[in-house]
């Protein structure tokens, strides 16, 4: 007798019903689910670990929104160094910051050259006793015509800015 | 069971570790980094610049190539020895994607392979064009790269 559950019935029959319906509603049979949490737990951590490990391997850089980097077969990892950008519509970014008309620029780069400067001497300072690297990632919209890209690079160099890294879209 | 083995008076320790938080945080930890995750590789084509007589002082016996650009379709190749040009090439085919096939054939057969007799390319210098968009330039430099020529400059119109 379940007298402490309250199954009190008369008959048989009523008791039958009693525990049907106790045990999930009308014409259904209990529903018994186990979920194995030790493996989910398992997969879970196995993921999480992957997911760090795959996206915290290599330095990432920010790219200017609107623009589309030309693809290449045989790109190298990016490194970490000052970004310059040209963008489509005819902008030039250091550092996400606009600069200004990448034509103003290129006829006049004396801005540029002393925004250069800054972070030439802001690198010498923090590394003194090292020689400045001359790393520059270079960034620019596949549609510019080259001509640009290579009076910017000439204007890079005589800021002493040597080792120019193109960003590209790996597709290797 | 525990209280059979040890001596002393012993408590059996039930120590329940509560899973559903540790699934919560695991859960929420892969979503944000599946959302934060960038997913486009970006990688970097390397370009040497040199200042003025810089590069050619150091290379008086190797051999430099000079990847000219005419037009988008047009691309001319001299190859020197020193200063000295000892071989000229013109790729010239009916479209872009062509040249660059053609490029890629003529500098592993008739360059890297000059006069049957395999050599090495100390510099490449391309010279860009304006009718010449960036991104083909980009698939020149990939040409390049991809036959072992690896300091690449690109000459520009303010400085050398």
């Amino acid at each position: 007798m379940y007298l402490n559950q309250s199954l009190v019935a008369s008959n048989p029959f009523e008791k039958h019903l009693i525990k049907r319906k106790r045990r999930g509603g009308w014409g259904k049979k209990a529903l018994m689910m186990s979920l194995m949490l030790t493996s989910m737990v398992d997969m879970f951590s196995m993921l999480v670990v992957f997911l760090l490990q795959t996206f915290s391997s290599s330095p990432e850089i920010m790219i200017t929104k609107g623009l589309n980097l030309p693809n290449s077969f045989t790109s190298a990892e990016v490194r970490e160094a000052p970004v310059v950008s040209l963008s489509k519509d005819g902008n030039l970014y250091l550092d996400q910051v606009l600069v200004g008309e990448t034509k103003k620029i290129l006829k006049s780069p004396e801005m540029l050259i002393k925004k250069l400067n800054v972070i030439k001497n802001t690198w010498v300072e923090k590394h003194s006793g090292q020689p400045f690297p001359g790393e520059i990632n270079l960034q620019a919209d596949e549609k510019v015509k080259s001509t640009t890209v290579s009076s910017l690079m000439g204007i890079l160099t005589n800021g002493q800015f040597q080792s120019i890294q193109l960003a590209v879209v790996g597709s290797n | 069971m525990s209280r059979k083995i040890g001596l002393g008076k012993k408590k059996e320790l039930n120590a329940e570790l509560n899973l559903t938080p540790f699934i919560d945080l695991l859960s929420t930890m892969v979503c944000f980094l599946l959302i934060t995750a960038v997913w486009i590789e970006i990688g970097s084509v390397e370009i040497k610049q040199s200042k003025g007589t810089q590069a050619q002082e150091s290379k008086k016996e190797s051999y430099d190539l000079d990847v000219v650009f005419n037009s988008d379709k047009k691309i001319s190749l001299n190859l020197k020895k020193g200063s000295r040009r000892v071989q000229r090439l013109v790729v010239n085919e009916s479209d872009f994607e062509a040249s660059i096939t053609q490029l890629d054939t003529l500098i592993a057969t008739k360059i890297k392979n000059f006069k049957n007799k395999a050599i090495d390319i100390a510099t490449a210098t391309v010279t860009p064009n304006s009718k010449v968009e960036y991104g083909h330039m980009v698939r020149a430099l990939d040409v390049l790269r991809k036959n072992e020529i690896i300091n690449i400059g690109v000459l520009s119109a303010s400085g050398k």
